[in-house]
């Protein structure tokens, strides 16, 4: 990180761009592994291993731009504009939450941060389920999404923690 | 020091993981009753006592979009819609009192009513 200048270098960007650019093809893979859950809300989740490698070598701005703009692209891809609207309450929920958990979860602990931001991201999914269908039975969902969020926040925090202890010489991001 | 924050951190998860899973037990657990209600955006659409209704079928629609409802043996169930992830149909059978079948895209929820409305209304 550049101290100095505050500005976002061509390289920065370059380099935020090709991270959405990642995020977005594991997305697209991903989409073509069938769900064998019939709950909404509940997938692995593979792209937010680049979300979770983002938040602790980004900052925050930079974090939610990538983040948002992969959101709105996967949207476009999948066609699923309803999605949004759970995605980006999610995405905010987990993302803060995660941007404050890197100040006392250090890089070998991500998973730690991993799961906790799944917890959090399907939170704010539930919310905004809950806001759109005005049903408060809804929250019955809330434990089956948690038991996945855990089980695929730990299987993505562990990727991102593999990843980034192999990358860590390699590449200069 | 260090390692005791992370070890309190890992208790929070799988304090998580395992409230999750108490949860999940509670709701699958939950057994099923016998009216069953078809809400949109909290206002009842339909209401029907599964035990005297006779197996059919009926559409609901949404904007251009529409649920196929189809209630066969006491059971009920959404067997297609016009949303692109059909998650309510591969939601199956409403089996658990606790857990409705909901079609989000389509702001559609089936769910069993509570039995003792009339108490739950006196309760308040």
């Amino acid at each position: 990180m550049q101290g100095k200048n505050n500005k976002m270098s061509a390289k920065r960007i370059a380099n935020l761009a090709m991270l959405t650019g990642i995020a977005l093809i594991i997305f697209v893979v991903e989409l073509q592994i069938p769900n064998p859950f019939p709950i909404p809300g509940i997938k692995l989740g593979l792209a937010n291993i680049v979300t979770v490698y983002a938040v602790y070598h980004y900052r925050a701005y930079e974090v939610f731009m990538t983040v948002f703009v992969r959101i709105l692209l996967a949207a476009v891809f999948c066609g699923n504009f309803m999605a949004l609207i759970y995605s980006f309450s999610g995405s905010v929920f987990c993302l803060v939450g995660m941007l404050l958990l890197r100040k006392i979860v250090d890089e070998k602990h991500i998973w730690i941060a991993s799961v906790l931001g799944a917890v959090l991201h399907n939170t704010g999914q539930m919310i905004a389920a809950s806001a759109v269908l005005q049903t408060v039975q809804i929250w019955l969902y809330y434990p089956f999404l948690i038991v996945s969020g855990c089980l695929a926040g730990l299987f993505t925090g562990l990727c991102a923690q593999l990843l980034i202890s192999r990358l860590k010489n390699r590449l200069d991001i | 020091m260090k390692k005791a924050k992370y070890k309190i951190l890992t208790a929070v998860c799988i304090l998580i993981f395992v409230l999750g899973v108490a949860g999940c037990l509670f709701v699958v657990l939950s057994p099923a009753r016998n009216t069953v209600n078809i809400v949109r955006d909290g206002e009842v659409l339909y209401s029907f006592d599964l035990t005297k209704t006779e197996d059919t079928t009926f559409d609901i629609y949404y904007k251009d979009s529409k649920n196929t409802i189809e209630i066969k043996g006491g059971k009920i169930r959404f067997s297609a819609a016009e949303c692109p992830d059909k998650t309510c149909v591969k939601s199956g059978w409403l089996s658990s009192s606790a857990m409705p079948v909901v079609c989000l895209p389509n702001h559609l929820v089936i769910e069993f009513a509570n039995n003792n409305s009339e108490v739950d209304a006196v309760a308040g």
